[in-house]
């Protein structure tokens, strides 16, 4: 008897203290004071601190490596304690806003007219990257795939321009691996996930049907295997897992990739003096166009962030053309703002018009929750495994479709 | 009366402790397991079903799972063997001598146990590397093709194992060298006026005498091997597809990465129940001859 009256009132009292934490978080927070905390992606800490130097707002940089963030916002959103404003890789989003993470901001952003919708392009613009009919973030910087090659390397083989579409990718490739001498003509980043799809689009398909499901069934994705067992097949492509990007097509052992703005700035530090040597050309096309990747990220503002007002302050000051021109400067990584993006002085840079006009024809991720994790993963598995382990072919895309069967953007 | 109770106040620190953070976290995993929450639990706890058993049956169907198991045995009958026997040699053979630059090779076997993962995954991952390694440069002298020594789905789980085994001998080491101290004189004396040689003293009485310390080891490195996760995770990631992703690497990319918590914890039980029972197994066949 005794026991259960003790039992009895642990319970009430564990009640109480439920109800007392619940009761605690119900009124809303004044502005509170002190510095911003705010996520950075990547190694660009440093650089966002320069940055938001000038803007009159105290801010605090958490640098955060790309292959780190999902465990920290895992850790990030079970504990409640985020920082006021994160960076958002665009197939992250989905994720982001499906834990409750993000801040929604229709209601917010109507007083800070540098975060009108109408500023940014359309892929990313609004209800573009909308999750759920929210607006949860506004995009920051912009980010697609180009074809970089080696002009002299080419020039040698007897190429006066780089390839324009994936059939001449290969046959360039061919020729450029037969250079031997553990030389190759191509690089595909076994990581690379989105380099499938955007082949894809390029064939004028999709991987989204028309009810919104993840779907890899089509004639378009076939193709766009073929041109991917086939530069492996070819023998134009290095089959280790741990080649360098930057290095290879520095020290020209493989000549000619796909990658983003990222990689014409890691070439133009490392190895100056390979300046006028290699370009950027639209990505390859294939049946449907040149159809490259929409990638950047957008900034989201933490869902229980008790600065809201000051972080969209802070928002505003980045979305200024002037301010995104500076990022370009620090980093490398392009504006998001139409106005910043039409900036005479950034075009001026050939290589920087090539990822201007890429951008305007480019496609972001089918918005599917966890879309790095479960689809990438397996359309990377399925691929890697013909063209790394010779698997079959028609089993490892089976086992793709039925992976991936059932995602959707719904 | 009070007496009886004295003992339970004096245990009750550990138990609290071993309560807290050993019993309650399984039992949380317990439940969880049979929920389909995930991370959009979060943001309402209406988000999380009852599945009941769902999560096991779709772990026994998932080859990537069955593929993580059969990695995970793969590394523990390479690792555990190697380790014990790697380590009592060496220890063998330290304890010859106690001079001083004895002592220094003791300091220096025990580097690579308190050198930092990341670290020694950064050196080893250069050593490994297929372009620029000095494994590769070597074998190039002697006009041998590059090696993917981290590419290859085979020879990557030799090349994780490596480390582990190279960074877990240094701990073993030292216990063994401990229990050699216990190893009474007389006894070896007593051999060699018997005339028998420095081998057969370390077959027939050194050894022996080290059972319990070799079964010590053998149980811990078995352990640590099933649970086997910082090699591969920081020089592999678990790839090549999947080729050394370890049990561990598995529940943690299920978990974290794509943030099926119920599903992870499903594994995390079943992973739990193997130790469990793999251990069980080796005390009981300990108690079997524990006189000598």
């Amino acid at each position: 008897m005794k026991r259960t009256v003790r039992t009895a009132a642990a319970l009430l009292g564990a009640a109480a203290i439920a109800l007392g934490t619940t009761a605690c978080q119900a009124p809303a927070a004044e502005e509170a004071d002190g510095p911003l905390t705010v996520w950075i992606m990547g190694d660009s800490g440093t650089n966002f601190e320069t940055l938001v130097a000038d803007s009159g707002i105290d801010v605090d940089v958490v640098a955060v490596p790309w292959d780190a963030i999902d465990e920290k916002l895992t850790t990030a959103v079970a504990s409640g304690s985020g920082p006021d404003i994160l960076q958002i890789g665009l197939s992250k989003l989905r994720t982001f806003a499906d834990a409750g993470a993000l801040l929604a901001l229709d209601d917010l952003l109507a007083d800070y007219p540098g975060l009108a919708p109408e500023n940014y392009p359309e892929g990313v613009a609004g209800l573009s990257t909308a999750v759920g009919g929210e607006i949860v973030s506004v995009p920051w910087v912009s980010d697609t795939r180009v074809l970089f090659t080696r002009t002299d390397i080419l020039a040698e083989a007897g190429f006066d321009a780089p390839p324009s579409t994936w059939d001449e990718v290969r046959e360039y490739a061919k020729v450029l691996a037969a250079r031997g001498n553990g030389n190759y003509g191509y690089y595909i980043p076994q990581w690379d996930a989105p380099l499938p799809i955007q082949m894809t689009w390029s064939e004028g398909g999709e991987v989204i049907d028309a009810d919104g499901n993840v779907d890899f069934d089509t004639p378009e994705f076939e193709k766009a295997v073929d041109i991917y067992t086939g530069l492996y097949s070819d023998g134009s492509v290095p089959t280790n897992s741990d080649f360098d990007q930057t290095q290879g097509f520095i020290s020209g052992i493989a000549p000619m990739l796909v990658s983003g703005p990222y990689l014409g700035k890691g070439i133009a530090d490392a190895a100056p003096e390979l300046d006028g040597k290699w370009q950027a050309s639209p990505f390859p096309a294939g049946d449907g166009g040149s159809i490259a990747l929409f990638a950047g990220s957008n900034l989201g503002v933490w869902h229980n962030s008790d600065q809201v007002e000051t972080s969209l302050e802070l928002l505003e000051y980045l979305a200024q053309p002037e301010t995104q021109l500076k990022w370009f400067e620090l980093t490398g990584e392009l504006p998001t703002v139409n106005a910043a993006l039409e900036d005479s002085e950034l075009n001026s840079d050939p290589n920087v018009q090539v990822y201007t006009q890429q951008l305007a024809t480019a496609k972001v991720l089918p918005l599917v929750s966890n879309w790095d994790g479960a689809v990438g993963t397996e359309l990377l598995n399925a691929l890697n495994s013909i063209v790394l382990q010779g698997a079959d072919r028609q089993s490892a895309l089976d086992a793709l479709f039925s992976a991936t069967e059932g995602l959707s953007i719904n | 009366m009070r007496n009886r109770l004295v003992p339970y106040l004096f245990v009750s620190p550990a138990m609290i402790l071993l309560l807290a953070f050993g019993i309650l976290p399984i039992g949380v995993a317990a439940v969880i397991s049979t929920t389909n929450m995930n991370i959009s639990a979060f943001a309402s706890w209406s988000n999380v079903d009852f599945v009941g058993l769902d999560n096991y049956a779709t772990l026994f169907a998932d080859k990537d799972f069955w593929q993580a198991l059969g990695n995970t045995g793969f590394f523990a009958v390479i690792g555990v063997p190697s380790i014990v026997v790697v380590s009592l040699v060496v220890a063998l053979l330290l304890n010859r001598g106690q001079g001083r630059f004895f002592r220094a090779l003791r300091s220096f076997y025990f580097i690579p146990a308190i050198t930092a993962i990341v670290a020694v995954a950064l050196v080893w991952g250069y050593l490994y590397n297929t372009q620029f390694g000095l494994f590769n440069y070597l074998l190039s002298l002697v006009g041998v093709e590059p090696v993917q020594w981290l590419s290859d789905p085979w020879l990557s789980k030799f090349s994780v194992a490596l480390v582990a085994i190279w960074r877990g001998t240094g701990l073993n080491i030292i216990i063994f060298l401990a229990a050699l101290q216990g190893v009474p004189k007389e006894y070896l004396e007593a051999a060699s006026l018997d005339g028998a040689g420095g081998l057969r003293q370390t077959w027939s009485i050194t050894i022996p005498l080290l059972r319990f310390a070799i079964f010590f080891v053998s149980v811990t490195t078995t352990i640590s091997w099933l649970q086997f996760f910082d090699e591969p995770f920081v020089l592999t990631d678990g790839g090549p597809l999947g080729a050394t992703t370890s049990a561990s690497i598995f529940l943690y990319k299920e978990g974290f990465r794509l943030n099926q918590f119920g599903y992870a914890s499903a594994g995390s039980i079943v992973l739990f129940a193997i130790i469990a029972i793999i251990t069980i197994v080796q005390l009981r066949l300990r108690r079997a001859d524990d006189e000598y």
